[in-house]
């Protein structure tokens, strides 16, 4: 895989050609039919498009999180480029604290080919997620902090032992307390050897990593919110939970399924801002899903528009909302209310989403493209640049269209 | 004394320091352990505003006071206390006679000793029984829920199996086979009443395992096992308390069936035996013998009904908060 060295930004995933079906006893639905795009570092890319287009699948499928019985990975790769991450750093051995050591190697893998204990450590380390809905990501029987705390158990067991004084010389027990496998049996093991106070040392450690990935997130009284159960919070407290759980360990990549769908408005903006804010300083990339034009134009670097499974135009977000080129972004365009426009004037495309059961080799826009032609009947459209940073998956010509 | 006073007030400062350190920065445990102790609080308070489970709860307690202490209410019987003392010398007597507060049986056994010590083993009977079977049921009904397929397919026709039989045939034909004795009731009785933990268990692990907050775990990179000990187990389990709650009645009646059949040891303390050691003499007039031990499994069984009832509406998180 080779830098695209006409562009100066690095890259932290590529997706090239994913391709993501369902079997359905009507056939297979063809969910994400080939679809390639890039995610810099530092940047939020949006991933818009409405209900069922396959935005989630594609966000979904960054850390396998498919079901896989009825989905079948039919091809494609996700070519993750690995940036400082404090676990591998352990691993090499260097000192701690000096996350961009110069001799830190880069290292790329393939997400979708990645074994079950491999693509664990990935996620929630080095790319995390947040979900819809906040009420129903949390686990109604413990406690934020004992959430909160699983995430660093999992991946920064050096960095607390490390808090708690204790460095590499931990017995295995202590080791394995402070990184969650079998901790309730260890939990007593430790307590039975007296080691009551190293014990006491690992959780205070624990804690203090939780108050301060809470603190982050701007929650008042972090240390209190701990002690809490899920159905005492709101529902931006909970979501700001959950952005803290996902962005505790510095991930990379950032994929935030709708994360705000589930909130009010005035919610909404502050959870907007909060994750701008600490994206900004973490340089976390965010891979934005949404169907929220409005949001994402308010939000997003780039934009990539995806339409029954397949990606029909991306860009910069000046490019996508200022000068679009494809004829669905532009329908899109053309459907959000702005206050310009005069009551009832709401102009909605014609037509329906085609089924994703077994596709014809066709534009899948064009039964409700204005601009269809015989060679959009027979060939289907691949995404070709318009500049740089700009493609459309149209035949159909650019100059005509734009001047519409 | 200047000195003493201007060190005993640094101490009073360091402490005081190092109280604020503590406060702001030590996430403290016991506060989630009080936070605990008041939803526990609370379910005991949802538990108590209905009256029939208080009544069951007050059932229950003098039962369980009776099981404890019934060394010091009858005097143990001297080789085997769970074997009926017998006096050969004292046979049919009426409830009342000095000496046997509920009288006695055709074979001289003692009324009132075979009802309290019959309390310590019908607790020894659910308490095995439900003990075994709750956790036997809950492994493979999560293991058949969690892994599916073929396994899942496999331990549910199993479990159909066991259920397409009465559970009191089915309880009958094993202690037969077995051979009459108390254990083999009790061994009997496990192999029949796991399946309805399972078969719960398995259905609640299928709709737990498909909440956000299962996906959210394992997002964060959580283990497999971590997972369903920390976010699928505490949610699953609560309908599995409540079931059991009601075996711990329904498993005495079942058991006393079994033992009145005379699938027990002959003369052991049990009500079910002592009602069948009672019933030849009902015709007669002697209704003592089997009426007393028979009210105790009548009360034992309600007892934990209602409480088991009381339980599954506190439980229930439409009536929480209520």
């Amino acid at each position: 895989m080779m830098l695209d060295t006409s562009n100066q930004k690095k890259f932290v995933a590529k997706v090239d050609d994913l391709k993501v079906y369902f079997n359905s006893k009507r056939g297979t639905v063809h969910a994400v039919d080939g679809i390639s795009f890039d995610v810099y570092k530092g940047e939020t890319l949006g991933l818009v498009g409405e209900t069922g287009c396959g935005k989630s699948v594609t966000g979904r499928s960054f850390l396998q999180l498919l079901p896989i019985p009825p989905g079948v990975l039919v091809g494609g790769s996700i070519i993750y480029n690995q940036q400082n991450n404090s676990s591998q750093r352990f691993e090499t051995g260097s000192k701690p604290g000096f996350p961009n050591s110069r001799n830190f190697e880069f290292k790329k893998v393939d997400l979708l080919t990645l074994t079950g204990e491999e693509i664990r450590k990935i996620r929630g380390d080095s790319i995390a997620m947040i979900f819809q809905d906040p009420g129903k990501s949390l686990n109604p029987t413990l406690t934020i902090g004992a959430q909160l705390s699983e995430v660093f158990l999992q991946h920064r067991t050096e960095e607390i032992l490390e808090m708690a004084g204790l460095g590499s010389e931990a017995s295995g027990a202590i080791r394995r307390f402070a990184s969650q496998r079998n901790r309730i049996f260890d939990k007593w093991l430790v307590n039975l050897s007296g080691n009551r106070s190293t014990k006491s040392r690992v959780e205070k450690a624990v804690a203090d990593l939780v108050a301060k990935a809470l603190s982050d997130t701007q929650v008042p009284n972090p240390v209190k919110l701990m002690d809490r159960y899920p159905h005492e919070l709101s529902g931006g407290m909970k979501q700001r939970v959950m952005i803290a759980q996902a962005l505790a360990c510095n991930p990379d990549i950032l994929i935030a399924d709708e994360p705000t769908t589930a909130l009010d408005v005035t919610v909404e903006a502050r959870i907007l801002d909060l994750i701008q804010e600490l994206q900004q300083r973490r340089q976390t990339s965010v891979v934005y899903i949404s169907h929220d034009l409005s949001l994402v134009r308010r939000i997003c670097d780039r934009v990539a528009v995806m339409y029954a499974g397949r990606i029909v135009e991306i860009g910069t977000n000046n490019e996508i909302f200022k000068n679009p080129r494809h004829p669905y972004t532009i329908g899109l365009m053309k459907a959000l209310p702005s206050a310009d426009t005069a009551r009832g004037e709401l102009l909605a495309i014609p037509g329906n989403v085609p089924e994703l059961i077994n596709p014809p080799q066709m534009c899948r826009f064009f039964s409700r493209c204005a601009f269809a032609t015989d060679k959009c009947k027979n060939q289907d459209p691949e995404l070709e640049k318009v500049t740089n940073s700009h493609s459309v998956a149209c035949f159909a010509d650019v100059a005509e269209i734009s001047g519409k | 004394m200047w000195f003493m006073q201007t060190w005993i007030e640094e101490l009073l400062l360091e402490n005081k320091m190092n109280e604020r350190a503590f406060d702001n920065s030590h996430y403290n445990g016991d506060t989630a352990f009080r936070v605990r102790i008041r939803r526990f609080g609370a379910l005991v308070g949802r538990l108590c505003a209905n009256p029939t489970t208080v009544i069951g709860l007050i059932i229950i307690g003098l039962m369980m006071a009776m099981a404890i202490f019934a060394p010091w209410i009858t005097e143990a019987n001297v080789p085997d206390p769970y074997q009926m003392p017998r006096d050969w010398g004292a046979v049919r007597k009426p409830p009342g006679t000095p000496g046997f507060l509920l009288g006695t049986t055709n074979e001289g056994g003692d009324v009132f000793y075979g009802v309290v010590w019959g309390s310590r083993t019908s607790l020894q009977l659910s308490l095995y029984v439900v003990g075994s079977t709750m956790i036997i049921g809950t492994i493979i009904g999560s293991l058949a829920g969690l892994l599916g397929g073929w396994v899942d397919e496999f331990l549910m026709r199993l479990v159909d199996v066991f259920l397409s039989i009465p559970e009191l045939i089915f309880a009958l034909a094993i202690a037969a086979v077995l051979g009459p004795s108390f254990t083999n009731i009790i061994i009997a009785l496990s192999m029949v009443i796991w399946v309805k933990y399972a078969r719960i268990m398995r259905a609640q692990v299928l709709q737990v395992k498909q909440n956000e907050y299962v996906e959210a775990a394992k997002v964060i990179g959580d283990t497999k096992l971590n997972i369903y000990l920390k976010d699928i187990l505490p949610n699953a389990v609560t309908p599995v308390t409540v079931q059991a709650t009601l075996d711990m009645g329904n498993v005495v009646l079942i058991g006393a069936t079994l033992s009145f059949i005379g699938l027990s040891e002959a003369g052991i303390a049990e009500w079910g035996v002592l009602v069948s050691e009672g019933q030849a003499g009902i015709a007669s007039g002697r209704w003592w013998a089997s009426t007393f031990p028979g009210m105790m499994i009548f009360l034992w069984a309600l007892a934990f009904n209602l409480v088991g009832d009381g339980l599954r509406d506190a439980l229930d998180p439409r009536t929480e908060g209520r």
